[in-house]
């Protein structure tokens, strides 16, 4: 029996630093998580095999480090991305300028991608800063809007397998 | 490929990988491949295919494009690929860099490992990252207080405001901390600058008024009294503020200074006062608010006035008001007791005498009447008056002028005369003691005293102006009030000497007090004597007849004496008779 080819397909995630970026990726690659917040310096790159609607997909898992006043990110980390996942943390509402800022250079880097517009640490949502109607921008241009907990691993794998879909669907086209 | 000795020690020093890239197909290895470099290159390998050496590593599979781009485009120069980390090529805590370099159409891709750095940058960068989240997540906690705070303040500040509190906290150093948005409209002043500034710089008091507050700070917050103050506004009105000291009860170095606006209220007692008082007179019962009515309304118009009331009631004090709200005001008022006086001597009293008209007359005398030229003369028991004294004021009345004993000459006199009776003329008409044109004469206007027992009402406001004097007469200021009991002893007695009694009975009371407060006990005997019979509101028309008859009875006929053991006027007493249909007969029975 022939062996089905694997389509491999680079996802980014980008983000502020500490909306959980890291935490998403390891949810959904090993499953687990920990509370012990580890910065991530240049990128980390990490890999989940799918079957998405009878196809073979190799996700590769560029988690770029938080984008802040120590580290701006290098636009040459997202080329050949083919989707990501722009992550915001509920808790703080400042997390939405930065991921505007990351949208302009996704952009710009990598054209109208697909990508998943992520407000991270669900699990805390009694401290919410941020409101549906403060993201309504970014949220209109992505193919999914999900509320999510690494912590407790709600909405990770729907943002991964979502997105993932989407840009399968786009590389058909 | 292999280099020469001292070099190749060299490039092991630097723990890289280093590949000279000769064209697309075939990159040449420099040196030794470094142990963390996870690849089938096997030692002493020179060359390999480009595809080969990037296929562990999705990082060198992006960055490889991009290098050649680089390779091509440029002559000189390096492109760093950035730090990367790939958990299944070199584990999780190997950090790499790639860089493409070109020099003289040499082309090299070189591959360093960051780990060794990274062991003491990485925990730099965590722990500036973990001090930035600490110290974001501290000034939201102080954000959440502050807005908490803000609230809880404008909260406050809007129920002190609503209450019209205005409210200023000092500083153990005089500085003033807050001052509530009240304060302005007490003061009409401007609080923004209050903040910052010694309180005694900010408040409009005089240096009397901080002395008197600062007083009220020294002492301990049990002790203090509030510092009740007028102040002068600068559109001429005034400002009655109470201030109360209070310690701050999270600090008590700090002060509270509650500011109470009472111009109102003041306002508001004083006309109350002004109801409860006219002229001299105390009392806010319907019969005196009647009587000043009447007063009023009588005093600018220039006749003779008949005062009639019961011995005790004040009728002087009505005659003085009357001057002071006529236009006689500022002229003399002369005041004559016509009991107890025989026809001469109260003729020489009123009318004077020429020198030698009788004995005794060793010079010439001004009778009352030139003595009130231009004022009033008050005929006070004028029921008292012998009637040959009758007649000679009824001419005086009516021509306007005097004739002194031994002259024969009239003098013209401007007086006006108030006259008052505890007696009913008319009966004394009657029985022809009084003449009735003089009568007819002195009575162009009346005006009746109630006695005391017909407007109990006025007992507690009269005892507490007369505690007040008595207090001040006796110099016991430690007597501080009247008891409840002792009150209701005074509120059932009946007042026969009406408000001269109750008057020298707190001058009694207040000699015979030992404690700060009258007792019933400290009233004279006879307060307490009073026959409930007599006082008590009587229950129905055949009670009071009975009472009437009875008081008759009593008194063997005489109906002055009944009307006073009944406490009731001898007018009403004998309006009482004729409405219960008690006949002469019955009387003297």
């Amino acid at each position: 029996m022939k062996e089905k080819s694997v389509i491999q397909k680079k996802i980014c995630m980008l983000g502020g630093f500490a909306v959980g970026k890291t935490s998403l990726v390891k949810r959904f690659v090993t499953g687990q998580f920990s509370e012990k917040y580890h910065t991530t310096i240049g990128v980390k790159i990490d890999q989940k095999s799918l079957c998405i609607d009878s196809t073979n997909v190799l996700l590769v898992l560029w988690d770029v480090y938080g984008e802040d006043d120590f580290q701006k990110v290098r636009a040459s980390y997202l080329q050949g991305s083919a989707g990501y996942l722009l992550m915001v943390d509920g808790t703080r509402k400042e997390t939405l300028d930065v991921a505007r800022q990351l949208r302009t250079l996704a952009l710009q880097t990598m054209g109208p991608v697909p990508y998943a517009l992520v407000v991270n640490k669900h699990d805390l949502f009694e401290s919410w800063q941020v409101e549906p109607e403060m993201y309504q921008d970014l949220a209109s241009q992505a193919c999914l809007v999900i509320e999510s907990s690494a912590k407790t691993g709600e909405g990770v794998e729907l943002a991964f397998v979502a997105l993932a879909r989407e840009m399968l669907k786009v590389s058909k086209i | 490929m292999s280099v020469e000795a001292p070099y190749s020690e060299i490039l092991k020093l630097f723990d890289a990988l280093i590949v000279q890239v000769d064209s697309v197909t075939q990159y040449r290895i420099i040196g030794v491949v470094p142990s963390w470099y996870p690849s089938d290159i096997s030692p002493g390998q020179s060359s390999i295919e480009p595809l080969e050496f990037v296929q562990k590593s999705f990082f060198l599979q992006c960055f490889l494009p991009e290098a050649e781009e680089f390779w091509q485009t440029h002559n000189q120069g390096t492109l760093p690929s950035g730090l990367w980390s790939e958990p299944n090529l070199v584990g999780d805590e190997n950090y790499l860099e790639a860089t493409a370099l070109v020099q003289d159409d040499q082309r090299y891709l070189i591959i360093r490992s960051y780990q060794s750095e990274l062991i003491t940058l990485q925990p730099v960068l965590q722990k500036a990252r973990e001090d930035h989240l600490a110290h974001r997540h501290e000034r939201d906690a102080h954000k959440h207080q502050l807005a908490e705070s803000e609230q809880i303040r404008d909260d406050v500040t809007a129920v002190l405001d609503h209450l019209e509190l205005a409210m200023v906290m000092i500083d153990e150093n005089n500085v003033v901390t807050y001052a509530s948005p009240t304060v302005r409209h007490v003061f009409g002043i401007d609080t923004q600058r209050f903040v910052g500034r010694l309180w005694p710089h900010v408040l409009p008091l005089t240096a009397e008024h901080i002395r008197q507050v600062q007083e009220q700070r020294a002492l301990p917050e049990g002790r203090r009294t509030s510092v009740v103050l007028s102040l002068k506004k600068p559109q001429k009105s005034w400002l009655e503020i109470e201030i109360e000291v209070h310690d701050d009860p999270r600090d008590c170095r700090r002060t509270i200074l509650f500011l109470k606006d009472r111009t109102e209220i003041e306002d508001l007692r004083r006309q109350l006062i002004g109801q409860a008082h006219f002229e001299k007179l105390i009392g806010k019962s319907p019969a005196m608010q009647d009587l000043y009515q009447k007063i009023q309304e009588i005093a600018p118009v220039d006749v003779p006035v008949l005062i009639e009331g019961e011995t005790g009631t004040g009728k002087e004090l009505v005659a003085q008001a009357l001057h002071r709200l006529s236009t006689r005001k500022g002229m003399p008022f002369v005041a004559l007791n016509c009991a107890g006086l025989t026809d001469s001597l109260l003729g020489s009293q009123l009318f004077g005498h020429k020198r030698g008209s009788f004995t005794g007359a060793v010079s010439d005398h001004e009778g009352f009447f030139e003595a009130a030229e231009g004022g009033i003369l008050f005929l006070d028991e004028i029921g008292d008056m012998p009637l040959t004294i009758q007649t000679t004021l009824l001419r005086v009345l009516q021509e306007g002028e005097i004739i002194r004993l031994g002259e024969s000459r009239p003098r013209k006199v401007d007086v006006r005369v108030f006259a008052a009776t505890h007696q009913n003329l008319q009966d004394m008409v009657d029985t022809g003691s009084f003449r009735s044109d003089l009568l007819y004469r002195i009575r162009v206007a009346r005006l009746y005293l109630p006695p005391l027992r017909e407007r109990r009402e006025d007992i507690p406001l009269l005892s507490e102006a007369f505690f007040g004097q008595a207090r001040a007469v006796t110099s016991k200021h430690d007597v501080r009030e009247i008891s409840p009991d002792a009150m209701q002893t005074l509120l059932q007695y009946h007042w026969p000497g009406n408000v001269r009694e109750l008057k020298s009975t707190f001058e009694y009371a207040l000699i015979h007090c030992h404690g700060p407060h009258i007792q019933s006990s400290d009233l004279p005997q006879e307060i307490h004597g009073s026959p409930a019979v007599f006082v008590s509101p009587r229950s129905s028309t055949r009670d009071e007849r009975e009472e009437i008859l009875a008081a008759l009875e009593q008194t063997r006929g005489k109906r002055v004496l009944a009307a006073k053991l009944l406490g009731m006027s001898r007018s009403t007493f004998y309006r009482r008779l004729s409405e219960l249909g008690i006949s002469p007969e019955e009387c003297s029975q």
